[in-house]
């Protein structure tokens, strides 16, 4: 090796490296000195579905928006690091089930007099259940952007075979229809599939049978009959064999399309364009429907995004200027037909881009959705029922047993973290 | 004098870039971890300092009366027993082979050999739940072929260990096998020149100079692998997500759970600092057993 | 050497090749599914995992994976890669000053060095950010390359690979009155030329992935590199494996290319430690 050659390289290196270290303090000095930049944090891929909405804003108002998109899987681990230094960007999208967690953090500004001043912001133009997700503790951090419910999915085709011309309406229709498709010939064929790493599901369905999660004096019932109930329901399915007693690990071509070995299943709206584009059905052999009801309702799980303030912000009026703007009528519409994300306020559906019959069923559902209860354990308590429900399915564990001990074990954490 | 006195600093020199840059970026915040193990920081207390309480050592007596992590620490266990050894004589075996001729074929799979390291861990995720799937895979499609009977590799929770191990195996051979491979350059020709003379088979002339003469590096793969394995994380975390039951869930995988997942960040560092204590311990160990082969 | 010393090594020559093709296959399945992949439409893909080969080819997983940011990625990746190696550098010193320098404290600054390897990446995270934080380097490319430069796993492959080296060739340099610097470039480096390129490999690797770093510290794009540029390109709740794959495939030809200009020297040992 020819050391002058190093040699020179090592000093290229050295004055490249003060160069960055100009070139980064020139940066520096860049963002500092022009106020009307609001800086907006973003999930996934900003430039393409949200840029023409904001490029609108700038025309309108002069105000510039530096979009920061950052990848979904990191998008906790940004906004951690940002909860920890108190410093972060004006404006930003969280995740419906992330707010609890970040306003306990201290990273939310309470926007409640702003909302309560602007008509346009206010709780009666959204979806009940994402309006939830914006409130703790009667105070409002953040305005519902983008919503989410789940929804049936099932194979009409499927279905008609085994003497069903509409999806199962409630409960009994579910096991039942579900229990026929389980016993068509050929290797894995299921009725319905149970996500056994979904911690929302066990709760969405024990409310639908009446359980309250967790009670005034904020402690879980998670023993009491209602959510017992539910899971000796589940537990049929499983040990019956119309449900897989572990994750098939399938794509849904596999899983839903082609023989259709796992028939019907519940997720959010994502799932249309993916069944539409990647399942190879045709748009006649597939369904959405509404939940079938259990003994009280047929209540589904709120998701979605809200868009909040930072608390740290030193763009506040720019920052809300910029909120304001994307939760008007036009611009959720533009937002859906980019994105594909349904809007979270309720005038926006009567838009013409949201006709499809599958979408307006996913429109009814909302009616009937809420979110999970909104307490920063509640991830915790998730993963622990994930636990809980393992046993049930794939031990055969008693459900009332299993239940006790989950909800001593989460009432006692919920204790100590007061 | 003076000169004395350069002479004393000149390792310092060397060492000191690479320290400086280690203790700023990684003792540091090892430091800082130590210290939020013996509190109850969780996501409130990030924002808020002021509520961040010392707990002295309850974090770590929780720990031992969890359920949950004990299950954890023993299936760690468990990955370094079989993994680490497999890793060392798995990598070593190929790169004596690989170092066998100097054909294209034998440069191409040493390239092959590394392709592991380098594919997407979804790539890697997908085609290896193919080969595992129970009914349909290839794994089990073999095995029912020569007239055995189908495992369920992923779902039992007695296989599914084995089955992650395997996978991190396979991924963990490249590396190695370049490390041996360049070590193996530095065997003086003369010494198997001289065993030939001697009439050595192949066979012994590898376990009396090939292995002998890469103590150094079996030394170094040795403690890195191992350090590595009680840090057994990306295959559970893609492949198992710790289950079924638990089965396959690491001390890294449960500290991801509970520091990323439910911000118990002091719960989380605390468990990590138990594996850290045994990390070391096993090292120290190596380290003492290594200069008593080189005094003995 | 006899004519049938000669045969029975050939023998075994073939013997050893057949096993490393059986085990190479498997070995290389999963990477020869990404790239096939990469040339499937992600329905293609999602529909039928287990085909191998394309039904149809199509181009159009590469068309989308080089949108707007991709000239700007490309570059902060670069330069992370090119700073990466002065790193390696830093490291090769290190693992010089660890193997042949007898000073006080090597034991425990040692020992110091490895214990940074022994607590995962995730527990540490928030502190060496809070750390860039108040040196005022988040938002910067220094405050990226910084934390990711130097590594404990390099420093020990060095320090092995160079105690390895007879003491006495140090000594007769030491005598002619090289000095240590000189020795460390004349003698260690062109001696250590296989590790180092093993190192090198590995260095580039590291770099041309750089991830978390660029992602965590940065408020802006600007300072996006490749990987995460591809990562932004997935769903929040779905996966595109066809685009996936082709980024994956994409980003591994330059490692391809560099490990087999750098396994070269892998083999390239020198004969120096004759006199154990």
């Amino acid at each position: 090796m020819n050391i002058k050659k190093i040699a020179i390289g090592v000093a290229i290196v050295a004055i490249a490296g003060g160069g960055f270290v100009a070139l980064n303090q020139a940066a520096n000095n860049d963002s500092g000195s022009s106020s009307k930049t609001v800086s907006f944090w973003y999930g996934g891929d900003g430039d393409t579905d949200i840029k023409p909405i904001i490029k609108d804003f700038t025309k309108q108002t002069g105000i510039k928006v530096k979009i920061q998109s950052v990848p979904w899987s990191q998008y906790n681990d940004k906004l951690l690091t940002a909860a920890a230094s108190k410093s972060g960007p004006d404006l930003m999208v969280m995740g419906t089930t992330s707010v609890p967690n970040f306003v306990s953090s201290n990273s939310l500004m309470d926007i409640s007099d702003v909302i309560k001043k602007d008509k346009n912001l206010q709780s009666n133009k959204f979806f009940k259940g994402n309006v939830e997700t914006t409130k703790v503790n009667g105070k409002y951090y953040g305005v519902p952007w983008y919503t989410e419910t789940r929804v049936l999915y099932y194979r009409k085709d499927l279905l008609q075979k085994v003497g069903y011309n509409e999806p199962p309406k409630n409960w009994d229709e579910l096991y039942d229809a579900a229990n026929k498709l389980s016993q068509r010939s050929g290797k894995d064929t299921y009725g319905f599939s149970i996500d056994q790493s979904e911690p929302t599901f066990g709760f969405m369905m024990a409310r639908q049978n009446g359980a309250t999660l967790l009670n005034k004096n904020g402690q879980t019932e998670f023993n009491q009959t209602a959510m017992v109930e539910t899971m000796s329901y589940l537990q049929k399915f499983v040990k019956n064999g119309v449900s897989p007693k572990e994750d098939l690990k399938l794509s849904i071509g596999e899983s839903f399309g082609n023989k259709g070995l796992l028939p019907m299943f519940v997720s959010g709206p994502w799932m249309v364009k993916s069944i539409e584009q990647d399942s190879g059905l045709k748009d006649s052999q597939w369904g959405v429907a509404q939940l079938p009801a259990g003994k009280y309702n047929n209540m589904s799980n709120t998701g979605g995004g809200d868009l909040a303030v930072f608390k740290y912000t030193s763009h506040k009026t720019e920052a809300i200027k910029l909120m304001k703007f994307l939760s008007k009528r036009e611009n959720q519409i533009k937002y859906y037909k980019n994105s594909n994300s349904l809007p979270a306020r309720t005038d926006a559906w009567n838009d013409k881009s949201l006709q499809n019959t599958k979408v307006q069923v996913i429109r009814k559902q909302l009616n009937s959705s809420q979110p999970m209860p909104l307490i920063k354990q509640w991830d915790q308590i998730g993963q622990n029922y994930v636990k809980a429900w393992e046993k049930i399915s794939v031990e055969n564990a008693d459900p009332q047993k299993t239940m006790n001990t989950f909800n001593d074990q989460t009432n006692k954490s919920l204790d100590t973290s007061k | 004098m003076k000169n004395n006195l350069m002479k004393k600093l000149m390792p310092y020199t060397f060492i000191f870039p690479a320290l400086l840059l280690l203790i700023l970026f990684s003792i540091i915040p090892i430091i800082i971890s130590l210290v939020i193990s013996f509190t109850n920081l969780d996501i409130t207390g990030l924002g808020n300092w002021g509520a961040v309480k010392f707990i002295g050592l309850s974090n770590f007596i929780n720990l031992f009366h969890d359920s949950l992590f004990l299950q954890a620490v023993g299936n760690t266990l468990f990955y370094v027993v079989i993994g680490v050894p497999a890793v060392i004589a798995l990598s070593l075996a190929i790169a004596i082979m690989i170092n066998f001729g100097q054909n294209r074929f034998f440069k191409l799979m040493r390239l092959v050999f590394y392709t592991p390291s380098i594919t997407n861990t979804v790539a890697v995720a997908v085609v290896w739940t193919f080969m595992y799937n129970p009914s349909t895979g290839l794994i089990n499609n073999i095995l029912n072929q020569i007239g055995l009977g189908s495992v369920g590799w992923l779902t039992d929770q007695n296989v599914a260990k084995i089955a992650l191990i395997i996978l991190a195996v396979w991924k963990a051979i490249g590396l190695n096998m370049l490390i041996f491979l360049a070590a193996l350059q530095g065997i003086p020709k003369d010494f198997y020149e001289a065993a030939e003379l001697d009439g050595a088979s192949w066979w012994q002339q590898t376990i009396h100079i090939t292995i002998p003469s890469l103590k150094f590096s079996i030394f170094f793969v040795s403690v890195t692998t191992l350090i590595g394995w009680f840090q057994f994380f990306d295959e559970p975390f893609v492949m198992t997500k710790g289950g079924p039951l638990g089965s396959t869930n690491s001390v890294a995988l449960f500290v991801y759970q509970n520091g990323f997942q439910q911000s118990n960040f002091g719960y989380a560092a605390s468990a990590s600092f138990v594996m850290f204590a045994a990390i070391i311990l096993a090292t120290l160990i190596q380290f003492k057993l290594q200069n008593k082969q080189q005094n003995g | 050497m006899s004519n049938s010393l000669l045969k029975s090594q050939q023998n075994s020559r073939f013997i050893v090749s057949v096993i490393l093709a059986v085990f190479g296959f498997i070995m290389i399945l999963p990477f020869l599914w990404m790239f096939l992949s990469s040339f499937k439409t992600n329905a293609e893909i999602v529909q039928n995992t287990r085909s191998f080969f394309p039904k149809q080819w199509t181009l159009e997983n590469y068309r989308n994976l080089f949108h707007s940011g991709f000239t700007l990625y490309l570059r902060n990746t670069l330069i992370i890669t090119f700073f990466s190696f002065v790193g390696m550098l830093f490291n090769a010193m290190a693992g010089y000053g660890f193997a042949k320098f007898k000073f006080k404290g090597r034991g425990v600054l040692f020992i110091m060095v490895l214990a940074t390897m022994m607590i995962p990446g995730q527990v540490t995270m928030i502190p060496v950010y809070l750390i860039l934080n108040q040196m005022h380097l988040t938002n910067t490319l220094t405050g990226i390359i910084l934390p990711g430069l130097v590594g404990a796993f390099s420093i020990f492959l060095f320090r092995q690979f160079i105690s390895n080296i007879s003491d006495s060739i140090l000594e007769a340099a030491r005598l002619d009155g090289a000095s240590e610097w000189y020795m460390f470039w004349h003698i260690i480096l062109p001696i250590s030329k296989p590790v180092l390129a093993v190192q090198g490999i590995l260095t580039f690797i590291g770099g041309w992935n750089a991830f978390l770093w660029p992602l965590i510290l940065a408020n802006d794009e600007k300072y996006y590199t490749l990987s995460v540029g591809l990562q932004l390109l997935q769903g929040q709740h779905t996966t595109d494996y066809g685009i996936q794959m082709a980024g994956s495939s994409f980003m591994v030809i330059p490692i391809i290319i560099i490990f087999v200009i750098f396994q070269k020297y892998i083999l390239q040992g020198f004969n120096i430690q004759g006199d154990k």
